[in-house]
């Protein structure tokens, strides 16, 4: 047996050496107990590296050690593990208990101890960052030697042993600073590592928990879905309840009691009353705007260009699109003639709108609410509530293309059930007398821009144009004024006639902005019906503007973006793409805009970076060319856009 | 360059104003504390003598130990250093034991087991030495008594 046989060599070497004690000493004794006992625990134990024999080694290091003692020391005691008052500590004081508690190491962890493999101890690292605390000091001394050095080299003869004592001196310091520095590279790209292991494991953190969102987001609309429905049936009871009521007056006994049960079998009043569309006022078959109640916020975490959703919409160049919130209801037109509305949370098509005779050439969402200017010089509302649809209906068709799965552009939706939006028509206006071109409204007032080269003001709880503007009127106006503004200017690039008269407006209580095919952008005041301040600038047709409360943001097919202050009247920023614009908006971070290209252009205000988002850069890998974006739109970073080919795809930004 | 630290370097004990700076970047790194930030501070506190931080000093070296395994094998010397400081023998001789089990040839190990060694034997003479006077006294005590009692009969 390999390890007796070392044991028996060790033993002899021990007794030999240390002559002057007898054999029969209580070292000898000892000496050989603790061999025997290694030796047995590393028969027992597992071997935990066999190539090396570390109990030859730790024998040979504790005859060394013993040699190295007086004899007196190696008393009986020598065979305790510990001393007395260690003992007393450990077993008598309490604090002393608790931080031995704390302190506690398992055994398993003892036993399972890996072989290390860094490249510097934490003792080096220790000493390495140690200098550090003192850096001024260590700074100024090294500076001082060095200045020290320069002095007393001219003095010194550099043959004399003095000198090449400090040389050596010097040359051991300066290898030790390179060691220390090597240390230091090695503990800074460590730590790099290991916050690179911690970033590693928080992303995944953060995968699991966006997937985590996904599903409660999920369920979220699932659950809304069903309190609509109960809402709906609660109003039914509520009003067969009220009717009851009417009818049975002179039995009330009779009515409450129906009340009372019919309100039972639904929902307990006092919850009834938490929810908000309880001020729904009697009389509406629906809620008018659920969806403002849970707001999906999943986009927000995805990475800003990741695509969401492409769906093939139409099978025409898209002319006009809108949808009212992120995952809300889309409503986009074509050249085809045909107006779709669309579920953006399932990707599906809802229903397709009839109505108008010619194709959409404006459109927008507000809450429930759809605008439709066309060609036919008509614009049509709709309430988009009323559409027979049922979100989680037919669910079993789409379980392939969950939340965030790529559906297959190519792919043409399922056709949705003719008539599911017979209820939807409110009313149509019509007064102008050529294609509508631009529309806009906000509450009551809508304003709308034809070819007829007029605007017209609108009143929507009456149906009825309240006020006609005459563009062309205007500008006389302002020439007879003798205002800088000058007259109508036929830009040179609209010569083709291919712009609109009016190409974009936008409406807030009683200020009106429009942006017109001479590049002007007017500002009216629908109190007075005048033109209060034209802005200047644009050197080809205005195709898009949108205002908020300090700045007015235009696009225009001369390519350029300007970024007007509403208060001073002059241009607070302004860039260019290189193809004329068709389409933008912004949201409170961006500016998005369709420049003629198969990427949607963004601009980061925050960070003030240009960067393009959209299919030609996840397309270009794949040598493919999408078609080119004709419409976009952005609501709190969720992006919608509109191609040549009818393909709409929709985006984070 | 040293891999190890003596023992030696465990009695000397840093000023407060560089303590206060391994503590500060610990505090500073908060939850997220990287290893090495970590045992600076443990050393630091290992180092000094104050006993309270030499008790918070194996603890955080614990915590590192169950933490990071590719420096156990290290934090086990550590280990042993501190309890060897604050007196805890038996725990001391248990890491370096388990150290010394994995690196026979580890003299700054060796060597900690030796003044290990030493101290218990010093403290055990001097426990026995303070047991067998009180008994001798005891004893002598005693006899005294019983000889008293023996006159009185």
């Amino acid at each position: 047996m390999a390890n007796s046989d070392q044991n028996r060599d060790a033993f002899p070497d021990d007794v030999s050496i240390d002559d002057d004690t007898s054999v029969i000493s209580t070292r000898g004794f000892e000496a050989f107990g603790r061999k025997v006992t290694t030796t047995a625990s590393h028969l027992i134990g597992p071997i935990t590296d066999p190539t090396s024999h570390p109990h030859y080694q730790s024998a040979m290091t504790e005859i060394h050690k013993q040699l190295q003692k007086p004899t007196l020391q190696r008393s009986v005691f020598a065979i305790a593990r510990t001393t007395p008052t260690d003992l007393v500590r450990s077993k008598l004081s309490s604090k002393e208990i608790q931080s031995r508690a704390l302190a506690y190491v398992p055994d398993e962890l003892l036993r399972n101890i890996p072989a290390s493999s860094n490249s510097y101890s934490l003792f080096q690292g220790f000493q390495a960052s140690f200098p550090e605390f003192h850096d001024e000091g260590k700074k100024h001394k090294r500076r001082v030697s060095r200045g020290r050095k320069m002095l007393d080299e001219r003095p010194v003869d550099p043959g004399s042993p003095h000198a090449v004592q400090r040389l050596k001196k010097d040359k051991t310091s300066m290898e030790h600073q390179l060691e220390m520095l090597g240390v230091r590279k090695n503990m800074a790209s460590s730590e790099i590592r290991e916050i690179d292991n911690k970033i590693a494991n928080l992303h995944g953190m953060r995968k699991i928990i966006l997937d985590r969102l996904a599903n409660l987001e999920k369920e979220e609309a699932v659950l809304e879905h069903d309190i609509m429905d109960v809402e709906s049936r609660l109003d039914e009871a509520q009003e067969l309840a009220d009717e009851a009521e009417s009818l049975a007056m002179e039995t009330p006994n009779k009515s409450e009691e129906d009340l009372s049960r019919t309100e039972e079998g639904f929902m307990s009043q006092s919850i009834y009353e938490k929810l908000p569309a309880a001020n729904t006022p009697p009389g509406k078959k629906k809620p008018r705007n659920h969806r403002k109640k849970t707001l999906p916020i999943l986009h927000e975490h995805f990475e800003p260009g990741t695509m969401i959703r492409s769906m093939r919409a139409h099978q025409d160049n898209i002319t006009a699109l809108d949808f009212d919130a992120p995952f809300g209801l889309m409503v986009s037109a074509a050249m085809d003639d045909s107006v779709r509305v669309w579920d953006l949370n399932a990707g599906r098509c809802i229903g397709t709108l009839e109505g108008h005779t010619a194709s959409v050439r404006t459109l927008q969402v507000e809450d429930n609410f759809l605008a439709t200017g066309s060609m036919d010089a008509t614009i049509k509302l709709w309430d988009l509530s009323k559409a027979h649809y049922d979100p989680q209906g037919s669910q079993e068709v789409d379980e392939e293309d969950e939340d965030l799965a790529f559906v297959n552009p190519d792919d043409h939706a399922v056709d949705p059930p003719a008539g599911s939006m017979a209820d939807c028509p409110l009313f149509t206006l019509e007064a102008h007398l050529d294609e509508i071109t631009a529309l806009h409204f906000r509450g009551d007032v809508l304003v709308s821009g034809s070819a007829d080269k007029t605007l017209r003001q609108w009143d929507l709880t009456k149906g009825r144009c309240v006020q006609t503007l005459d563009v062309m009127w205007a500008a006389a106006q302002a020439t007879a004024m003798g205002s800088s503004d000058g007259p109508w200017r036929q830009t040179s690039r609209s010569a083709d006639g291919s712009a609109d008269f009016v190409g974009a407006l936008q409406v807030f209580e009683s200020a009106l902005a429009c942006g017109t095919a001479d590049g002007m952008v007017r500002l009216w005041d629908l109190r007075s019906g005048q033109v209060h301040r034209s802005l200047v600038g644009h050197t080809g047709p205005v195709t898009c503007l949108q205002f908020d409360d300090v700045h007015l943001v235009t696009g225009s097919l001369d390519r350029s973006i300007r970024i007007w202050d509403l208060r001073t009247g002059s241009i607070f920023d302004a860039y260019a793409y290189d193809h004329p614009i068709t389409s933008m908006m912004f949201d409170t971070r961006r500016i998005v805009c369709a420049a003629g290209e198969d990427v949607v252009k963004v601009y980061d205000k925050v960070e003030g970076r240009h960067w393009d988002c959209g299919a030609g850069i996840t397309e270009a890998e794949k040598a493919k060319s999408p078609a080119i974006i004709e419409r976009v739109r952005i609501r709190d970073g969720y992006m919608v856009e509109g191609r040549q080919d009818g393909v709409v795809g929709v985006w984070t930004c | 360059m040293t891999q190890l630290p003596y023992a030696v370097d465990a009695e000397t004990p840093l000023n407060a104003a560089e303590l206060n700076v391994l503590r500060a970047q610990y505090e500073k790194e908060g939850e997220m504390v990287g290893v090495q930030t970590k045992f600076n501070y443990a050393w630091g506190l290992v180092k000094s003598n104050v006993r309270a931080d030499q008790h918070l000093g194996v603890m955080l070296l614990s915590e590192i130990f169950r933490t990071s395994p590719e420096r156990r094998r290290e934090c086990l010397y550590y280990l042993a250093l501190g309890n060897y400081k604050l007196g805890n023998y038996a725990q001391a001789r248990k890491y370096n034991d388990a150290l010394l089990e994995n690196e026979p040839a580890n003299l700054q190990a060796a060597n900690l087991r030796a003044l290990i060694d030493d101290k218990v034997t010093k403290e055990g003479l001097m426990g026995v030495a303070i047991i067998s006077g009180v008994a001798v006294a005891a004893g002598v005590i005693g006899g005294v008594l019983l000889r008293n009692l023996g006159r009185k009969r």
